[in-house]
């Protein structure tokens, strides 16, 4: 069986239950105190995420400052328990507006437990999307204003839509003026060794969608995947367009997305579903283009002195620039004095990270910044322990900039009323966990 | 929505109210229980939005339950919604004030809106109430048969939830052939798949009693369901898509035909959003070409990018879950990921707990072609802020030295280790050298001039002792300084806290003395003296018999505790191949993230001490054992493969070997009294006679010099200690050691073979005939346990395995015993009290 979760908590990190929905009778009453004494209370505590009390496991995640824990009693699945509350996460957080935790939940208590039960009954996962939810739901989240009249009733035959072969759309829906908002947002892995070799860097990508259309539409996306692209030259029996194809390691798509069309024809086409939703996500380990190029050097000069010289160089195109770049440099946790110049951006030593942080704003493409600072350490009296040199950290935004090369070539929307649609595309590159060693 | 100033605030749960405000809830709700007033609805609104947040913070508000059901006669879709809420939450603790409700749950079940009637029929079954019931049959029916898929898709749920509280009325009304035919034929894909969860769960309760349920259980997985679920795979969501590809995984395919049908049906699957939908696919693959190896070995090619992808996408808990099953996949083919280590290089900010599984990814996956890479990325983490996992760093470095050829460059990195002058880092470092020696001894040149560096004052931690002393012992004739560093630490026998450490100073002291006795006469001499008498049972006994076995004769000393060296080929594995098979049966469910078969965390009578009571949610320990057993130890124990064959890790192992017999253990027992220390110096084998005793001395020891006594025919009657305590520890050591001096079969009387049952009962019945029981295990109709016993006044221990077969009515047993005379009068007390077991 997938979940039969029995029981699900949410608790503050004090552990005071926020939200508390028993789905079956076979695990205890008292399984938060359970969970509070012998997990919470002890070192266990962030060092497994599953672990079995008693004849019961709990499976938990933290989120922001709340816990969800979920009980169950049988040999669960866990990576179906996992997703579920991930999913149920997004799901809330679509409801009460961003942020999810513990001001929100209890802001939303009455709503959370309306969609609790719609979700899951008798521990079986149920409908997720919130297209179908929101014919059953009467709360609304608490940033929209209040309607003291009942929610208008659901459309008499609205229930009867959802049987049809697209669950995850409404039909009748119509807008005045028909959009496809698409996002290609990657993130980029990296890990370099001191002496600059790769040691790791892959890139996971997401297209998201935003779509205000009409009707039932058919959309089509194109990219420059190698595979599409070799399939598509096939079939109109001409060479490929020369350019750049991208190799992706490994797509997932939404279910939206007609997987046999892709497996035979290799493009992603798919009825959309009303709103915003990821329409797949992808992997790529060969041909990353790194936007940054990080040259630490770093000596220790006696006991008490050490020299940091950081360089960093962008290698994206010159006309584009990165957003909110910053670059934390570890040094030793005796760090007593930090004196420092940069080259450009705004730099501070934060204590409380045993880092120096350096943040630029905004930093144009082809060209670099350089830090140099001393440090003076308090000299310890203890046996000497060596600094273990945790890595260079870096964040930033690459706006209109994809580490893969991955390019939008086409996006069709067809709809059988024929309307003319706008459609946007951006691209952006952020930092996934961008480390360099030194 | 905001509601108005005064409950916008709700009273924050760390600060629980008192009885007061439900009293004035109360009286609140009763005034607008009556009232028409416009607006009311708002009020009530707010009052029930008070009664559940107290609710959910645990204040017991079942109090207003009479108020609650008397506001709730409302049109107000929210209202309705709270209030079934409050009603599914106390109507189990209060079913008289239940029945109150079942009225207009009744009425609302036939409500025009499909919304209220879904509602309704929901909480109606979730009452649990068992002498409600009928009230529920009616509307269920209607329900499953609702024009709305809501409803019906809430009342096939229903039909699982009265199953739950009533099986018999559930049976009787004849709803799961009802289920059976709505899941072949209702055109809503969410009802057909909670048909098939509850069928699945009913049939599979059924099927033990029930030879019908057993037939339609297998039915589920009949060629045409299967194919007819499989083809509309993609109408489901993704929850249900798990659900039926886990049914799939049970699904015997006819031929090879059938397999690649399913395989090619299924093969996009695998590029599904939901990690979990992924996995299960996975499943169902490997599951399938289980016995088409070329097959199989494609399997994971193609699954290995789906999976990476699942590993570095998602939250970390996630990532965890993946990792696990990853792991599992890599034990058993190691080649499918060796040429994507790096996707397990451990990310800086990562928790420690993915941080682990990755460093045994690392270990698992390392061959000849990336054993560098690897071993370079390992020793940076050897430096890590976490210590935790810099140790665990360590260890990997050394797993994969002991499962290389080629191990040149890996002594060089741990050697580099000894260097970094960091405690952990040379401790476990150390720990992991003599396991290397004691693999490949050829090394030990090397390693011996940088070990022989290390300073023992700045080693702690009792391991690192050990295996310094041991290194210092195996190889006396290379270090020069050997018997003075050993003679240092024999003086500072008294600080010495570690059992462990004061074992190995003795036997490094025999062997550096059989090599250069001159220098250590006389730091043997104290140690054995300080030995005799160390209170610690297993250092005494050591010394004693050091000391006896060189009055006897030097050179069989030599012989026994310092025969030649030879090298190990393999560390044993800890789990057998048939556990880690079932773990790879039950892909994709908990066992693969406990490494544990299911049956040992979910079956009752295998979780051991560690048992729940529901009303106080703390933990208890049940009669059959003594307290001071963790519970890890008693799943060890409990799991009958493992019990005899589980090895203390490799310490003591190296101990055994080195020293060619195994010397201590019969004489462990962990309660010892005053007596029997003085017993055992006048003679370990206390109740033979002096000059048998070293006789049996040499049997133990494998010397072949003598002959085992006979056993004492027609003993008395024996009497046991009521009170006898001994660790499963010293019980598998006893186990393995002694041999077996009874066997036995008796018949089990009918009446003890019903009160079987319950295992426990047996337990309990034999404990007061002062039989304790250490484990158990098994199901119906084989169960086995394990007793032991104590001889009254005297601490001479009986083990027995006890296998009852509950069909054919007999029970096995196997005594082993201290003291082998009497261990036939033991049989007979064993006998006796089985044969009372189920008499009243």
């Amino acid at each position: 069986m997938p979940v039969a979760a029995s029981a699900i908590y949410f608790l503050n990190l004090r552990g005071d239950v926020l939200i508390n929905r028993t789905y079956r009778d076979d695990v205890g009453g008292n399984m938060v105190d359970a969970f509070r004494t012998h997990i919470m209370q002890t070192k266990e505590l962030g060092n497994c995420p599953v672990r079995q009390i008693g004849g019961c496991s709990f499976v938990y995640m933290r989120i922001s400052n709340v816990y969800i824990v979920t009980v169950v009693s049988s040999n669960a699945n866990v990576a179906c328990g996992f997703k579920f509350v991930v999913e149920a996460v997004a799901l809330f957080k679509s409801y009460f507006g961003g942020a999810f935790d513990e001001d929100a939940i209890k802001n939303n208590f009455v709503l959370i437990y309306e969609l609790l039960d719609e979700i899951m009954d008798f521990g079986y996962p149920q409908n997720l999307s919130p297209e179908i939810l929101k014919l059953y739901i009467t709360q609304e989240g608490v940033r929209s204003p209040f309607s003291s009249k009942p929610k208008d009733k659901p459309v008499p035959n609205a229930t009867l839509q959802v049987t049809g072969a697209v669950g995850w759309r409404r039909e009748g829906l119509s807008y005045k003026k028909n959009e496809v908002f698409l996002d290609i947002v990657e993130s980029v892995n990296l890990l370099m060794s001191s002496k600059g070799n790769v040691l790791r860097c892959d890139v996971t990508g997401k297209v998201l969608m935003k779509c205000f259309l009409s009707g039932m539409p058919d959309l089509k996306l194109g990219l420059n995947d190698k595979i599409g692209l070799e399939k598509e030259s096939e079939m109109k029996s001409r060479p490929a367009k020369s350019g750049k194809t991208i190799e992706l390691d490994d797509v997932t798509f939404h279910q939206c997305v007609n997987l046999t069309r892709f497996n035979s024809e290799k493009t992603v086409s798919f009825v959309p579903p009303d709103g915003e939703f990821e329409l797949m996500k992808y992997r790529i380990t060969e041909g990353v283009n790194l936007p940054f190029r990080v040259l630490p050097t770093i000596k220790e000069l006696g006991r008490t002195r050490m020299e940091v010289n950081v360089k960093v160089k962008s290698v994206f195109g010159a006309k584009m620039f990165a957003l909110g770049v910053v670059v934390k440099i570890p040094v030793p946790k005796q760090t007593a004095k930090t004196n420092f110049q940069v080259t450009s951006g705004r730099a501070k030593y934060n204590p409380s990270i045993d880092c120096l942080v350096w943040k630029i704003r905004k930093f144009p493409g082809q060209t670099e910044s350089t830090l140099s600072a001393e440090i003076e350490l308090i000299s310890t009296m203890g046996e000497k322990k060596s600094w273990t040199r945790p890595p260079i950290q870096m964040e930033f935004q690459v706006p209109m900039f994809t580490a893969s090369g991955l390019r939008v070539r086409f996006l069709k929307v067809w709809e059988k009323s024929g309307y003319n649609t706008v459609e946007w595309v951006r691209y952006i590159t952020k930092a996934g966990s961008y480390e360099i060693r030194c | 929505m905001p509601p108005p100033a005064a409950s916008s605030r709700y009273p924050s749960p760390s600060q629980p109210s008192g009885k007061s405000e439900v009293t004035d809830l109360k009286s609140q709700l009763r005034q607008l229980a009556g009232s028409r007033a416009p607006g009311v609805d708002d009020s009530k609104r707010d009052l029930f939005k008070k009664v559940i947040s107290y609710m959910t913070i645990g204040i017991d508000v079942s109090s207003v339950f009479g108020e609650m059901v008397m506001c709730s006669a409302t049109s107000d879709i929210v209202l309705k919604k709270m209030c079934y809420l409050y009603v599914g939450n106390y109507a189990k603790g209060n079913p008289d004030l239940s029945l109150l409700t079942i009225n207009f749950l009744q009425r609302d079940c036939k409500d025009e809106d499909p919304m209220i009637r879904g509602l309704a029929l929901r909480s109606l079954c979730s009452l649990r109430v068992p002498n409600l019931v009928e009230y529920l049959l009616g509307p269920l029916g209607s329900g499953l048969k609702d024009n709305n898929s809501y409803v019906r898709t809430i009342a096939v749920t229903g039909v699982l939830k009265l199953y739950h509280i009533s099986a018999s009325t559930c049976i009787d009304a004849e709803f799961p052939a009802t289920l059976k035919s709505l899941m072949l034929h209702d055109s809503d894909a969410q009802v057909v798949a909670n048909c098939l969860a509850a069928l699945q769960e009913i049939w599979s309760l059924e099927a033990s009693h029930s030879e019908e349920a057993c037939r339609e259980k297998e039915s589920l997985l009949s060629k045409p369901l299967i194919y007819y679920f499989l083809n509309r795979i993609k109408e489901f969501n993704e929850w249900a898509q798990c659900l039926i590809l886990e049914l799939a995984v049970k699904y015997v395919p006819s031929d090879s035909n059938d397999i690649f049908d399913i395989m090619n049906l299924l093969e996009d699957r695998l590029q599904h959003a939901n990690g979990a939908v992924v996995l299960a696919t996975v499943k169902v693959f490997l599951q399938l070409t289980l016995s088409m190896t070329d097959v199989h070995q494609q399997v994971y090619e193609r699954i290995k990018s789906p999976l990476l992808t699942l590993v570095s996408s998602g939250s970390p808990e996630q990532s965890y879950a993946i990792l696990s099953h990853l792991h599992l996949l890599v034990v058993r083919a190691p080649f499918i990921f060796a040429s994507d280590y790096k996707h397990f290089y451990c990310q800086y900010n990562e928790p420690s707990y993915v941080k682990k599984l990755k460093l045994e990814m690392l270990t698992a996956i390392a061959n000849e072609s990336n054993t560098y890479e690897i071993v370079t990325e390992l020793c940076e983490y050897a430096a890590n802020v976490d210590i935790e996992i810099a140790r665990e760093s360590i260890r990997a470095v050394g797993k994969i030295a002991l499962q290389q050829y080629d191990v040149n460059a890996i002594v060089d990195r741990l050697l580099q280790f000894l260097e970094m002058e960091k405690d952990y880092v040379t401790a476990e470092t150390l720990v992991l050298v003599k396991d290397l020696l004691r693999k490949h001894p050829q090394w030990s040149h090397d390693c011996i001039s940088v070990v022989g560096g290390i300073s023992s004052k700045n080693i702690q931690e009792p391991k690192a002792k050990a295996a310094l002393i041991w290194m210092l012992g195996e190889y006396a004739q290379d270090m020069s300084d050997a018997p003075y560093i050993l003679e240092n630490l024999i003086e500072n026998w008294e600080e010495e806290h570690s059992a462990e450490v004061r074992l190995h100073l003795l036997t490094a002291a025999m062997k550096c003395f059989f090599k250069r006795a001159p220098e250590t006469q006389k730091a043997l001499g104290i140690a054995l003296a300080a030995g005799i008498a160390d209170f610690h049972q297993d250092v005494h006994d050591r010394a004693l018999f050091y000391y006896r076995v060189l009055q006897y004769d030097v050179h069989v000393a030599e012989r026994v505790v310092s025969p030649p060296q030879q090298a190990v080929s393999a560390f044993a594995d800890t789990q057998s191949s048939e556990i880690k098979d079932r773990i790879f049966d039950e892909f994709n469910s908990l066992s693969v993230i406990y490494q544990k078969p299911s049956y040992i965390f979910t079956d009752k009578e295998h979780r051991g001490p560690f048992e729940f009571s529901d009303e106080l949610g703390s933990t208890s320990i049940t009669p059959e054992v003594s307290s001071d057993i963790v519970p890890a130890q008693q799943f060890e124990a409990n799991d009958k493969d493992l019990l005899l064959s589980t090895d203390e890790k490799d310490d003591n192992k190296g101990l055994s070997s080195n020293n060619g017999s195994a010397y201590t253990a019969p004489y462990e027992s962990s309660n010892i009294s005053s007596q029997m220390q003085e017993l055992a110096i006048s003679g370990p084998a206390a109740s033979a006679t002096t000059t048998q005793s070293s006789f049996d001395f040499d049997d133990l020891l494998g010397l072949g010099l003598s002959t085992a006594p006979a056993p004492t025919p027609s003993p008395p009657l024996l009497k046991l200690n009521a009170r006898a305590a001994l660790d499963p520890r010293a019980f598998q050591q006893k186990w393995r050691q002694l041999p077996i001096s009874l066997s036995q079969e008796y018949s089990v009387n009918p009446q003890g073979i019903a009160a079987l049952t319950v295992p426990q009962s047996l337990i309990k019945h034999m404990q007061s005939h002062s039989i304790h029981c250490i484990a158990s295990g098994g199901q119906s109709p084989n169960f086995k346990f394990f007793f032991f016993a104590q001889k009254e006044a005297e601490p001479l221990d009986y083990l027995t395995e006890c296998i009852i077969n509950s069909s054919s009515a007999k029970a096995q047993i196997k005594v082993k015993a201290d003291e082998q005379s009497t261990s036939q009068a033991f049989a007979t007390v064993f006998e006796t009290a089985l044969s009372k077991f189920g008499m009243p």
